[in-house]
């Protein structure tokens, strides 16, 4: 049986390194090749630098720093016999079959029999990479093409061949799926495969459209972008990004190897100014600027936009384009239908668009869920095609395209009124290639709090968070406030749940939800609302409720499991400090960040980070060490930029869970909750060392240097006292230990004194106001 | 009285705290290293040590439980040799030579190694467990002042510039490199193994690249208004060093080669708040014990901790400024707090026999409002 422990990447490119990066990232070592220097003593200094270029990459390619030790750089000339160690040897070289083949020939020599090989390309032939090769290679060989940056972009298509087999396929699938976290597409070996085949068409389509139709690259990003649940660079932008310079090379293979009667050849042209401009250098972010660019020695960053026309620069604009406006979200028809000039470009470029996805069914796949999941995994659209196709409307889109005289593809005449997807007796099914509805089947280790929403009613409910039963005697809290923040709406849910489950059937709680934000935390606008009318009452009534719920989550007689994705912050990270344990999607954002508005955490945050600090065994001992560390996290705010940081700052313990992939997050959460519920035990209060005013007086002077120097501004001083004395643990001394309850009393008292503070008012309402902190 | 001298000086190189190539090696092991390799290079006899005085300024964790014994045995020195460690702040190891010196005056051995050793990769400034006195703090806030606040008040009360700090912290990158360049560091230099078998051998805070416009351009580290920059102070170091301090006629009788004569030592109190001054007090009081004047001293190591400090000093002690820190300062080196003071001792000794002269001194502030001193004679 094969399997995956040891990876090779060749090629250290941006693609190459980065998807080395993720590699590490998913624990498992990877040797780095790339050609030698050939000045120097270093002959692997190309991949060395490569490494060094990860751990400054922004957005960060590695989850953490460390990481980067299990990525070993190596150079081709040197180290190619290391890779009878690897079991997956992935190459990310230059983009000429020619080339490729010879490499290919030299890694055939030194790889071990069986090992698997695979290439990143994204414009060659599986076919034509395999042409020539030695049989055992050909079967060991894939297509495994990753999107660009490699941790962020979830998308992989894979391409095997007639003669792979279905083991290779199901381990390569089986590691990207579980270890990289990959939303894994197996695509046939066609040009761009599916997500770029329709991906570059589109902003082809969008760019020729806007030349010939005189949209302004402003007015098409507005409108190509959030009506149809696309993120706001829409394509200009989008180019900009990704790079001008790739899009002729790009263009160029599409154009050869799509066959004759396919669509893209109608929109295949090479404008001249995007010419001139790559030639001139402006290239994108990369280089001097793309389709925007920041106005050159200008001493405020001024944001221009080129003239389609002219080819010059001037100031960008914010456009007010008035369907957008009407139209909303999920509302593409409204753009799609309206006759103004605006109208008429969003038409012809998404009508194109959607009728060349569905062209390709069933030549490029049999699956309309591959290509929705191509899309929005691969393009980061949020709707695929085949669920944009159903918010427009299939009938009325047929129509429109019959009536402005488009052609229309076959397969989208077998969608009638139910569309591309429906739900039958809680069943979400699709339509097949042949016009069938199909189930939509739920791969193995997944499950989808949509699919038992679409099943089920709710346990209990309210406007800002849901109770749900996910089977097996779990009970699942689904927050669904505005960025679901939590409010007394959830707090009251939270209570709900402890005594459903203890009065019924239910064994354990999993806090959950399908956002791509678990909680922003507490809400704090109501803060604002309270502190205006002067009813600090009610907000000295909100931190003692939060404590109360947070404490009787925590000492519940079941277990409960939080499984955080995205942003965790404040009230949702102290939610997880408080829970049994935690399942965390690896790309989980997490920090006890309140100090931005003036307060601090008061829910047992503070009380609970620093136990956990306190009762470690890894660090150094003496009461201070554990006050210094957390008084630097939740005095700077510190974020983690990922669930492996978020355990270095232990945040998550140990034996909390990582779930690469977001899609297994609910059902890994779920497993741990019923792996905890077996002769479960609540846990017992702690009491804990702390130094007293001896060491508070150490911690107030370290931030008055901060002060003098300029980094600390005056409320951050006063926010910083209060923190110091939670932290020390008020008028203690390090002879008595200091319990939770004691630590809970000492939040709220410095709760109290700073929310009443009118600098604090200040940050608060800056921050509701412009979503950055104010540093008063 | 007996002649005490300086007869042999080493220490590891002096890397950048955290990001430099000793962050990852522990203190007691590059000491020992230092001390073995000093033992090694003079060839003095183990078993003849009265005792090891190492100088720590946070004797903590890896550098605590008194790491003078611990590096006895890592140093692979005769269980009879004892070991003392020392705790004066940045003045730890020169008060080590000093305690040597005064035990061999009272007639308690021949001969001392006086090291010191600061990691302040592993363990912090302040230490893992800063927990002041609160009344203290309250009545006599300077007593627990922040030593880059000092820096700024020394400017202030002494009229040094930005620039010319600036222009210091400049000269002393040029001089570190030019010796660096030259070979002149090497000597001194004891090779270190790292856990994976790496030697490191040369400094790594030297920046011979710098430049006024460089250095100019850097914000004010410790005020917001201020005029010291993190160009114009010590980096945070690691580094270890070790000199023998020892009777004249133990060194002939080993055949040491005696570097300098230790002819005065003195050290001085002084306001806190400026507490980089305190080599001026500490000078006087050597010099004056020493019966000679500044201007007959040939060779000057005054301990950079800041620039402004420094030029403080100068300018208060009129000292010519051809004579100081000829190999630089620890602005270019680093300054690994419990180490430097055994560094610059052993400096001044080594240019008083490479340059010629008469005498040498070797001061330093000392935080907590401070000067030590330590004068030194040529030997015959």
């Amino acid at each position: 049986m094969r399997s995956i422990k040891k990876v090779a990447v060749i090629g250290a490119g941006v693609m190459g390194a980065g998807i080395a990066a993720q590699v590490a990232n998913a624990g498992v070592e990877v040797l780095l090749f790339d050609r030698p220097q050939t000045e120097g003593d270093d002959r692997s200094a190309i991949a060395r630098g490569a490494v060094a270029s990860l751990l400054k990459s922004n957005p960060a390619a590695l989850m953490s720093k460390k990481n980067a030790e299990l990525v070993l750089p190596m150079n081709t000339e040197d180290d190619l016999d290391k890779l009878g160690t690897c079991d997956w040897i992935i190459e990310a070289i230059i983009e000429d079959v020619g080339i490729k083949q010879g490499l290919y020939r030299q890694l055939d020599e030194h790889r071990k029999k069986g090992s698997i090989i695979s290439s990143n390309t994204s414009t060659l032939r599986r076919r034509d990479l395999v042409e020539g090769m030695p049989s055992d290679f050909c079967k060991d060989f894939l297509i495994s093409h990753f999107f660009n940056p490699p941790r962020y972009m979830r998308l992989l298509e894979l391409v095997g061949g007639d003669e792979t087999p279905d083991d290779l396929m199901a381990v390569v699938e089986g590691f990207c799926d579980k270890q990289l976290g990959k939303g894994v597409v197996r695509c046939k070996d066609t040009p761009g495969f599916i997500a770029n085949r329709i991906g570059i068409f589109w902003l082809q389509c969008a760019v020729v459209e806007a030349i010939d139709q005189g949209i302004s690259i402003e007015v098409a990003d507005a409108l190509i972008g959030r009506p149809f649940g696309i993120p706001k660079t829409g394509v200009f932008a989008l180019l900009d990004m990704v790079g001008l310079d790739l899009m002729p090379h790009v263009l160029g293979s599409m154009a050869e190897y799509l066959d004759a009667d396919d669509p893209f050849h109608e929109i295949y042209r090479e404008p001249v100014f995007i010419k001139e401009m790559i030639a001139d250098g402006y290239t994108g972010r990369k280089g001097k600027g793309g389709f925007y660019r920041l106005k050159p020695d200008s001493p405020e960053k001024v944001k221009e936009a080129v003239d389609l026309k002219t080819g010059n620069y001037h100031k960008a604009s914010r456009p007010p384009v008035a369907i957008v406006k009407k139209a909303g979200r999920k509302n593409p028809r409204k753009v799609l239908d309206d006759n103004s000039p605006e109208g008429r470009y969003a038409w012809s470029v998404m009508s194109k668009t959607l009728s060349y996805a569905a062209s390709l069914v069933p030549t490029v796949t049999e699956d309309i869920g591959a290509i929705d999941q191509a899309m929005c995994l691969g393009y980061n659209w949020k709707y695929g095609p085949f669920e944009l196709l159903d918010q427009i409307g299939a009938p009325w889109f047929i129509q429109k395209l019959s009536s402005t005289g488009q052609k229309v593809p076959e397969f989208l005449t077998k969608a009638g009124s139910e569309g591309f997807y429906r739900l039958k007796q809680g069943q979400r099914e699709y339509l097949s290639s042949i016009g069938q509805y199909r189930p939509i089947e739920t791969r193995s280790g997944v499950l989808k709090l949509e699919d038992v929403k679409a099943r089920s009613k709710p346990v209990a409910k309210n406007p800002s968070a849901s109770l749900w039963d996910i089977g097996d005697g779990v009970l699942c809290l689904e927050f669904h406030s505005k960025m679901n923040s939590l409010n007394l709406w959830t707090l009251g849910l939270m209570g709900k749940a402890i005594r459903i489950i203890e009065e019924g059937d239910f064994k354990a709680l999993v806090v959950y939800n399908d956002g791509s934000n678990f909680s922003v935390g507490a809400n704090i606008g109501l803060m604002a609302f309270a502190a205006k009318i002067w009813a600090f009452p009610f907000i000295d009534y909100m931190v003692r409720r939060g404590q109360d719920t947070y404490k009787a989550l925590k000492f519940a007689p079941f277990p409960v499991v939080s499984a955080p994705s995205g942003l965790a912050l404040g009230g949702a990270c102290e939610l997880l400090l408080h829970s049994d344990a935690v399942q965390a999607h690896a790309e989980t954002y997490t920090g006890l960040v309140e100090v931005g508005v003036g307060i601090i955490p008061g829910w047992g945050g503070c009380k609970e980070l620093l136990c956990r600090w306190a009762l470690a065994k890894d660090g150094p001992k003496g009461p201070m060490p554990p006050v210094s560390k957390t008084f630097e996290i939740i005095g700077l705010a510190q974020v983690a930029k990922s669930a492996k940081e978020a355990r270095e700052m232990k945040i998550l313990r140990p034996s909390d869970g990582i779930s690469m992939n977001r899609d297994r997050l609910l059902a890994d959460a779920k497993a741990k909750a019923l792996e905890l519920a077996k002769d479960y035990k609540s846990p017992e209060p702690v009491e804990i060392t702390l130094p007293g005013k001896s060491g508070r007086v150490a911690l107030d002077l370290a931030v008055a240097g901060f002060r003098k120097s300029g980094k600390a501004t005056p409320h951050d001083v006063v926010v910083s006292a209060a923190l110091s004395e939670v932290l020390s643990g008020g008028d203690t001394d390090m002879t008595r230990k200091v319990s939770e309850d004691a630590l809970l009393t000492l939040e709220r008292k410095a709760f109290h004194s700073l929310c009443r503070h009118p600098d604090t008012i200040l940050r608060v309402n800056h921050m509701l106001k412009t979503g950055k902190p104010l540093r008063n | 009285m007996v002649d005490i001298v300086i007869a042999g000086y080493a220490r590891s190189a002096f890397h950048f705290a955290h990001k430099g190539a000793l962050a990852k090696i522990r203190p007691d092991d590059l000491v020992a290293q230092v001390i073995k390799g000093l033992v090694h290079k003079t060839g003095i006899e183990g078993g003849a040590l009265e005792a090891v005085f190492m100088g720590c300024a946070f004797p903590e964790g890896e550098q605590g439980l008194n790491v003078a014994r611990l590096a006895v045995f890592l140093a692979d020195l005769p269980q009879s040799v004892g070991g003392a460690t020392v705790n004066h702040f940045c003045g730890s190891s020169m008060q080590a030579i000093h305690m040597a010196a005064g035990a061999i005056s009272m007639g308690a051995g021949s001969a001392y190694i006086c090291a010191g050793i600061e990691s302040m990769s592993r363990v912090p400034m302040m230490g893992f467990n800063p927990l002041l006195n609160p009344a203290l703090a309250h009545d006599f806030p300077p007593a627990f002042i922040s030593m880059g606040e000092t820096a700024e008040n020394v400017a202030d009360k002494y009229g040094v510039t930005r620039k010319d700090q600036d222009s210091f912290s400049l000269e002393s990158h040029q001089k570190a490199a030019l010796a660096q360049g030259a070979g002149k560091l090497r000597d001194e230099i004891i090779s270190i193994e790292d856990e994976i078998g790496a030697v490191i051998d040369h400094d790594g805070c030297i920046r011979g690249g710098s430049t006024l416009e460089g250095l100019g351009g850097l914000a004010p580290a410790f005020k917001e208004e201020g005029s010291v920059t993190a160009g114009s102070s010590s980096p945070l170091t690691d580094g270890a060093s070790a000199v023998i301090v020892c009777t004249a006629d133990f060194a002939k009788e080993q055949e040491l080669t005696v570097l300098a004569k230790i002819r005065s030592i003195a050290v001085a109190g002084c306001a806190p708040e400026i507490m980089g001054i305190g080599p001026v007090a500490a000078t006087k009081k050597a010099l004056s014990r020493a019966g000679i004047t500044i201007k007959d001293l040939d060779v000057i190591e005054l301990n950079e901790a800041f620039a402004s400090q420094a030029l403080a000093c100068i300018s208060d002690l009129d000292i010519d400024t051809n004579k100081i820190n000829l190999d630089g300062g620890a602005i270019a080196l680093g300054h690994p707090l419990g180490a430097t003071g055994a560094r610059i001792t052993g400096k001044a000794a080594q240019l008083l026999k490479r340059e010629g002269g008469n005498f040498a001194l070797a001061t330093q502030c000392i935080g907590g409002g401070q000067g030590i001193a330590t004068v030194l004679e040529a030997a015959e």
